[in-house]
């Protein structure tokens, strides 16, 4: 009797157990496709240029690119 | 419909059992309920009448563990299935991802099986969900009737499966057919799974 008990409940945990593995074969096959999808990429940001310093007497020492700071103060 | 949370790393479904009353679905969660190991058995809510009928509806949370990194969770949720109660049912089809329809299989019951299959497409037509492709299985209930009080399977299927989605034959008051028809509809489920905009 103990016995045909004890056999009745590993068959009823039996179902459970057969039902969760195919849930988890399931998910583990799409677990690839569940991958979100990587984030755009953003392009590297524009460093700006700074307004050169000026040296002791407003006397301008330092202008590289002067076309191009020109242009970029314009927009 | 289905959550995928990349954040917590978690799966939610929920699966509504659907059907006319009387037709077996609370007695399709109580045997899940049943067949579940000590350590996974949450709380099961029932509301029923002095009469056993379902009066709102039953809610069983399954708690899967961590599959694959992800910590699954499956929601059972049924219906009443009395006419009067149609606000319930829509309200439980709300983000619905799958239908257990359980018919009952005794001849006499055929009109109240068609009639609920209609009111399940109109309420997922209400929800915005197209009913003919959310995942859906059949499940004909009560097979240990006497066969003259019951309608054949080939039958069944011709008068209410039309989309001709898998079906099963069930005894849910032995357990008879409740998993398989759990297994197919979770199966289908998760063959659905995305990640809504915004999870990831």
């Amino acid at each position: 009797m103990a016995r045909e008990t004890r056999k009745q409940e590993e068959e009823e945990s039996g179902e459970f157990a057969e039902f969760l593995a195919d849930v988890s074969q399931e998910i583990a096959a799409r677990v690839e496709s569940l991958q979100p999808p990587p984030p755009p990429q953003q392009a590297a940001p524009v460093e700006k240029k700074k307004t050169p310093i000026a040296s002791d007497g407003g006397m301008i020492v330092e202008w590289p690119n002067i076309a191009d700071r020109m242009i970029e103060e314009m927009r | 419909m289905s959550v995928v949370n990349y954040g917590t790393r978690e799966i939610t479904c929920k699966i509504v059992y659907y059907g006319p009353g009387r037709s077996g679905k609370t007695t399709n969660l109580q045997h899940v309920y049943s067949k579940l190991p000590e350590e996974r058995k949450g709380k099961m809510v029932s509301l029923a009448t002095e009469t056993d009928r379902t009066l709102f509806f039953d809610f069983l949370p399954l708690d899967l563990g961590t599959i694959s990194g992800f910590a699954t969770r499956f929601q059972l949720y049924t219906v009443p299935g009395q006419v009067y109660y149609a606000a319930t049912r829509k309200l439980v089809l709300q983000g619905v991802d799958g239908v257990v329809f359980v018919a009952d299989s005794q001849s006499r019951q055929m009109a109240e099986n068609i009639e609920s299959l209609q009111d399940l497409h109109a309420n997922l037509a209400d929800e915005g969900l197209d009913p003919r492709s959310i995942p859906l299985v059949m499940q004909y209930n009560k097979r240990d009737l006497p066969k003259s009080e019951i309608s054949s399977i080939e039958e069944l299927d011709e008068t209410l499966n039309f989309r001709g989605v898998p079906h099963f034959s069930g005894t849910a008051v032995t357990g008879g057919g409740v998993f398989e028809t759990l297994r197919s509809i979770s199966t289908l489920v998760l063959s659905r799974l995305s990640a809504p905009a915004g999870k990831a």
